[in-house]
């Protein structure tokens, strides 16, 4: 059960997983993420789903190793078996057609995105992807990218694989350009702030895929409770994905940080 | 349909009962006094997440406390009881050694009697309406320990008498959730001769009793001797599955289910929605009680983290907030202390927590009820504020209103909230059926006789039906929708 | 060209005329033939802690309920929830029908229940806030002070926690009218409406019940008010809005000249429609011009206690001498 079939190294901290689940690679969506567990006295982490493979009952994830639970699931081989994984999980991406999408992903922000880029695509829209990292040995799936866009932009911060900036500086060129439709930014909560911020200027409805901490996953615990529009709002069951004009993002960076502490000391061990 | 009442009368008129009835004559019998339930001590319990604090009663104290019932004419304690579980039987049976059919007489009527010992609220139920209770205003039979004594009895016997079961006739039905009500329906289904299977989201299967109530109320081995039953009778179980989302009940009917019962229970986080509620450190009693009961995150080998507070306040009066404050208490806080906008005496929780979680040094703050959560430098919340209350005039559940004392505001430091103010129906399964009815609170709307919903091969029991509820009227709801189920079944499929 | 514009509510109003709230504001087809007939403001329909209570012990009666005490122990609060969601939308349906400004009103009873409410209602899109200080002396254990204490500390938690206006509507049951009025004056209220009207009990003689009076108010209703606008208007620094009895033009006028800066009206409407704004401005519009006004400022408060020729009549309570004899002598 939860075998992994396949292993690969996208980059020094960034690792894809080809896992056997055949009812959830049949039940999954764009935009839908699965909560899995290594061992015993592991923690439940959610992680979306990459891609799926129907005929062969697969799933994608893409995983970066930034503490302890993702570096137990960094650490499986192919053959291993993941403890427990429940998917999948969350609304859906709302697929139509607006005509331009601007599709932004930073990091391993990118992951995510993926697969909302190939649906937008299939529908029809006009896809421009901006890709951002801190350098290209941590820049993934650009092939995977360019497959399901009208154009790739790449942004680095240190100007190792196409051009030196901030996503934002490679997004707010498209707009200045040309008329985009709709938005949608994946990546670290700060990055998604900012790009919130600046599709705001120009009226864009944006959307966005919140990474807030989880436990349970189904609606259970209140831990990945954000604040959209005014209303109290559980990322696992009303999300991942929210407008992104009208989530208080101020609060949302400050619940990531609720256990820092814990992880830091965590680490430590 | 036999006639429960002449059964009862037929089985006391039983020699054996009757000679029972005769060994002692009923004014000694009244002298005698209610056994007390040896607990673990205070200081060393508070030490431990694990540790059982009631110890269960030895053979010669439960054959004592067996012999004050006096197998009344009118046997008022089973009226007390939501499954009408045939009390005197099982009492006598102790009384007169006979432990285990003690034991198998529990098990006619409740799937999981250790479980329901352990945290029914008799003295609401049955050892309210005990004859001690209402007409010589003396202790009751402890009915609640003698029912867990004959049921730990069995088990640590390792006796335990597994029920017959039909011969399989083929017809697949499926459980979703796998908390108490789905339990019971499940054993009685498999002994009816279904193909039974229990769908569970968590990777964990036992619902409330394994990620709510605490195992110094509850213990998992416990609740896991009733799951290696079920499973030795041929109950599947399928953890990690989110019935509607991993596979949709249609995905089910393609694989051969002919019927569903939903029991996947009252899993949705209660908030107060006041200032303050989201900061770190504010959480609900689903979060904090799940990441030590389920997650074990008060273990250091366990990879979840829990926040632990020096100063815990936990707002709110009934049982889960009782696990939570005792729980936080475990978790090393010098100070834990319940916040609840009435008085003592109106606390809903079980009298028995309420009194450990006094000998555990819980403090409790009645009549007071928070109105914001202020924060620290960090964004972690470091005082609450509390409108004062007094209580009012009766509302329409018979407990006086809480009233605001205006201008009364307090302020305490505290470090951690947790939020026990209750819980509401899970919308995620219900949400997956179109044409479900359901009512305006988000509980699934069925036959109060049958538990049959607006469509017809869905039953609901527990606490999607009830809102908030008890194990046992959820383990009532789950055997009365099996009975029906089969009936339905039965005509359907010519069995 | 003559000029309608007043302040009320913490900003300019075009008229005088304010909706007050009620069921004729409850709904968004009603808010929108308001404002397209001219209203100044609309207050919407109070939320009231009665509905939150009555939903309450229907669900406590209900058989299923009745064991669960845990259950039920903080249900108001989710009932609460709901009431109040659908408050917010109600706030949402008014202000995309309507530009004139919409007033959110919360009855308070009880100054705790209500503070996260006012975030609520501002998040929602609501103007500013009425708070109806709703307190009849009826409870023989609550003094003035506790009155006094409950209006003050309601005031300046919400005033604390919003940034959009806000205004009271208070009742006339005090002994130290003045003074409540002048200590709620320094708490930057955006206006003080005097006064709410209580329903009234009655008595059916017949079935030997008693029953609800009628819910409009009657012609001489407006005097009381009246009065009070003429003490009050000139001593307090936040504006004044009359309500109660103003069934007229007529009225209108009175309680400007008396110094109200608006008026608050219902009754008139149930009666008569949203059509019937026009009908009062023209009425407002034709004394002005008879009168030489240009503006409201021309003569409000022109006949207040300070300014009136008489002002006695304001302060003194026992009729004069020609209500002393019979009709008949």
């Amino acid at each position: 059960m939860n075998k992994i079939v396949e292993k690969q190294r996208l980059s020094e901290l960034v690792f894809k997983f080809v896992v056997e689940a055949p009812m959830i690679a049949k039940s999954r969506k764009p935009g839908n993420f699965v909560i899995l567990r290594i061992g015993a006295k592991g923690e439940r982490i959610p992680l979306t789903i990459v891609d799926s493979d129907l005929d062969k009952g697969t799933i994608t994830l893409i995983v970066q190793n930034v503490g302890a639970s993702s570096g137990k699931l960094c650490a499986l081989e192919a053959g291993d078996c993941i403890t427990d994984m429940v998917g999948p999980l969350g609304k859906a991406t709302h697929i139509h057609k607006p005509g331009t999408i601007l599709a932004m992903g930073g990091g391993v922000g990118i992951a995510p995105l993926y697969p909302i880029v190939e649906a937008f695509k299939k529908a029809g829209n006009r896809v421009i992807t901006v890709l951002a990292a801190r350098n290209k040995d941590l820049l993934i799936l650009e092939k995977e990218m360019r497959e399901y866009s009208d154009e790739v932009i790449i942004m680095t911060d240190d100007g190792s694989s196409g051009r030196k900036g901030l996503i934002t500086d490679g997004a707010e060129e498209v707009i200045k350009r040309e008329k985009v439709d709709e938005c949608i930014a994946i990546g670290p909560a700060i990055m998604m702030k900012f790009a919130a911020l600046l599709t705001k200027k120009y009226n864009i409805p944006t959307q966005v895929s919140l990474n807030t901490i989880m436990v349970d996953g189904t609606g259970m615990c209140g831990a990945c409770r954000v604040t959209v529009n005014g209303e109290t709002k559980f990322t696992c069951v009303d999300g991942p994905e929210f407008n992104a004009h009208q989530i208080d993002f101020d609060e949302m960076l400050q619940r990531l940080r609720a256990y820092k502490n814990e992880e830091d000391l965590a680490r430590k061990k | 349909m036999t006639d429960y009442s002449e059964i009862l009368k037929q089985e006391r008129n039983a020699a054996w009962r009757a000679e029972l009835r005769n060994a002692v004559p009923n004014k000694d019998r009244i002298n005698i006094e209610r056994v007390h339930m040896t607990e673990a001590e205070p200081h060393e319990r508070i030490k431990s997440q694990t540790c059982e604090v009631n110890k269960g009663l030895s053979p010669d104290q439960a054959r004592r406390e067996a012999s004050r019932c006096m197998d009344c004419v009118n046997p008022t304690c089973i009226e007390g009881c939501p499954v009408s579980i045939n009390i005197p039987k099982f009492v006598k049976y102790i009384e007169a050694g006979h432990f285990l059919d003690a034991a198998a007489t529990l098990k006619e009527f409740s799937a999981l009697p250790a479980v329901c010992g352990r945290v029914c609220p008799q003295e609401k139920q049955c050892e309210a309406k005990c004859f001690y209770t209402q007409k010589i205003k003396k202790d009751p039979v402890a009915i609640g320990y003698l029912e867990r004594f004959a049921a730990d009895y069995e088990r640590e016997s390792g006796k335990i008498q597994v029920p017959k079961v039909e011969k399989r006739n083929g017809v697949k039905v499926a459980a979703i959730g796998s908390g108490p009500a789905s339990l019971s329906f499940a054993g009685d289904m498999i002994k009816f001769g279904y193909d039974v299977t229990v769908f569970e989201a968590l990777h964990e299967i036992g619902g409330v009793l394994k990620y709510g109530i605490p195992e110094f109320r509850l213990p998992n081995s416990v609740v896991d001797v009733e799951l290696e039953n079920l499973r030795q009778m041929g109950v599947n179980f399928e953890k990690n599955f989110v019935v509607g989302r991993t596979a949709s009940f249609e995905d089910l009917k393609e694989l051969g289910y002919k019927a569903f019962f939903i029991g996947s229970g009252a899993g949705l986080p209660n908030f107060m929605n006041i200032p303050g509620e989201n900061l770190n450190g504010v959480m609900s009693s689903n979060e904090y009680l799940t990441r030590v009961n389920l997650m074990y995150a008060n273990q250091s080998d366990s990879d979840t983290p829990v926040l632990r507070g020096k100063c815990v306040a936990v707002v709110g009066g009934g049982n889960t907030a009782m696990d939570a404050v005792r729980t936080s208490k475990r978790l090393g806080a010098e100070r834990s202390i319940i916040i609840y906008r009435r008085s003592r005496d109106e606390m809903p929780a079980r009298l028995e927590e309420i009194k450990h979680a006094e000998e555990e040094g819980i403090e409790f703050m009645n009549l007071a009820n928070p109105i914001e959560y202020l924060p620290n430098a960090e964004g972690r919340v470091a005082k609450v504020r509390l409108q004062r209350m007094k209580l009012g005039e009766p509302d329409a559940s018979g407990r006086r209103k809480p009233v605001s004392i205006d201008g009364d505001v307090v302020e305490i430091d505290i470090d951690l909230a947790i939020v026990a103010i209750g819980v509401s129906p899970n919308p995620l399964i219900p949400a997956c059926l179109a044409g479900l009815k359901m009512s305006k609170w988000g509980t699934i709307e069925v036959n109060e006789q049958t538990m049959q919903s607006s469509i017809p091969e869905v039953f609901a029991g527990g606490d999607i039906v009830r809102g908030g509820a008890t194990v046992i009227l959820a383990m009532g709801d789950g055997r009365r929708a099996a009975a029906s189920m089969h009936d339905y079944l039965k005509n359907r499929y010519n069995l | 060209m003559i000029n309608l514009k007043t302040r009320f509510f913490g900003f300019e109003l075009k008229n005088p005329l304010i909706v007050a709230s009620s069921s004729l504001t409850a709904d968004a087809d009603k808010i929108k033939a308001f404002a397209e007939s001219g209203a100044a403001a609309i207050v919407l329909k109070s939320v009231f802690e009665e509905e939150i209570i009555n939903e309450y012990n229907q669900i406590g009666e209900s058989k299923s309920a009745s064991h669960f005490d845990e259950f039920m122990d903080y249900f108001d609060y989710k009932i609460r929830d709901q009431v109040l969601a659908s408050y917010g939308r109600l706030i949402k349906a008014a202000k995309e029908v309507s530009k004139t400004p919409i007033v959110a009103s919360i009855n308070c009873i009880s100054a705790g229940d209500w503070l996260q409410f006012a975030s609520q209602v501002q998040d929602a899109g609501a103007d500013a806030i009425e708070l109806n200080l709703f307190v009849m002396p009826f409870d023989p254990t609550r003094r003035a002070e506790d009155t006094r204490r409950f209006y003050i500390d309601t005031v300046k938690e919400i005033t604390r926690r919003v940034k959009i206006p806000v205004a009271v509507k208070i009742s006339s049951y005090f002994s130290d009218l003045a003074a409540i009025c002048h200590e709620l004056d320094g708490e930057k209220l955006a206006g003080i409406t005097m006064f709410n009207r209580f329903t009234s009990p009655d008595i059916d003689i017949e079935k030997e019940k008693v029953i609800e009076a009628g819910t409009l108010s009657s012609e001489n209703e407006y005097l009381l008010p009246l009065r009070w606008v003429g003490i009050l208007s000139p001593r307090l620094k936040c504006p004044i809005a009359a309500s109660t009895g103003v069934h007229e033009a007529r009225h209108v006028i009175k309680m400007l000249l008396a110094g109200a800066s608006a008026v608050q009206m219902a009754s008139a409407f149930y009666k008569k429609g949203p059509a019937y704004i026009g009908e009062i401005l023209k009425g407002l519009e034709a004394w002005m011009d008879k009168k030489g006004y240009e503006s409201i400022g021309d003569f409000k408060g022109r006949l207040s206690l300070t300014k009136a020729a008489n002002p006695a009549l304001y302060e003194r309570a026992q009729y004069l001498s020609s209500f002393g004899g019979y009709a008949g002598s």
